[in-house]
């Protein structure tokens, strides 16, 4: 198995009063989704489904990160969750209780591929 | 001094590790997606203005907080730096890509006294 990392798509996604990380992270998905359209499959030969996409979501609150609703994102592929620091979230300047959560979303997208002779 | 509105943005350095040129992308995508018409429409004055920027990295000492404040490009500037952003091995090989996260504030004192809303509800 040579799992061959081909395309890295990022985005970032925000929650503005739900304080929910995973719709934050999801939204972060969906930005680096929808921001280019990669036909990397096709390119060789292989099904959409053997895409092996590894996600990494970085948020102020790794933990609260849902994995399945992310993996739920994904239209094909193979799909891996992890979750790190980072990201940012911002206070409500009158609510202490409520702030802005904002998170990244890191994609790579791989293939086991193997050398042929042309 | 009351915030009117958060704006929101990310910014990349893909191969160089440079913390500060994420962040400037960063600044530059959260002031790109929105302009603030109300200073033109009301002749209020952009030093009437507070600007705080938040800016996450994953490194935030490498951060230089000069090239930032110099990039703000009108009101009285606040900068804060802290932990968050986002590094990624996106090769395998320990090269990184940085990204960084951008918030940024802005704050006018409430203008209530100056104009009035005029209600048009149930016309």
């Amino acid at each position: 198995m040579t799992k061959t990392v081909l395309v890295f798509e990022r985005g970032t996604g925000t929650a503005l009063r739900s304080g929910s990380y995973t719709k934050a992270a999801c939204r972060a998905v969906q930005n680096a989704l929808w921001h280019n359209s990669i036909n990397i499959a096709e390119l060789f030969g292989a099904q959409k489904s053997d895409m092996m996409i590894d996600v990494e979501i970085a948020c102020q609150d790794p933990n609260a990160i849902d994995v399945d609703d992310i993996a739920v994102e994904f239209p094909y592929g193979q799909i891996t969750v992890s979750a790190v620091q980072g990201g940012l979230d911002i206070a409500h300047p009158d609510m202490p209780e409520r702030k802005t959560i904002i998170a990244h979303a890191a994609i790579k997208v791989s293939l086991d591929l193997i050398a042929q002779e042309a | 001094m009351q915030r009117f509105i958060l704006e929101i943005g990310s910014g990349a350095d893909l191969y160089g590790r440079d913390y500060t040129k994420a962040a400037l992308r960063a600044l530059d995508d959260a002031l790109r997606h929105s302009s603030i018409t109300l200073f033109h429409a009301l002749n209020i004055d952009h030093t009437a203005m507070k600007v705080r920027v938040t800016i996450g990295v994953q490194e935030p000492d490498l951060i230089d907080q000069s090239a930032i404040l110099a990039a703000i490009p009108r009101g009285e500037p606040e900068l804060i730096v802290l932990f968050g952003g986002h590094n990624v091995d996106t090769r395998g090989d320990g090269e990184k890509t940085v990204v960084a996260t951008c918030a940024v504030e802005a704050l006018l004192p409430n203008q209530a006294a100056h104009f009035k809303s005029v209600s048009h509800q149930n016309e």
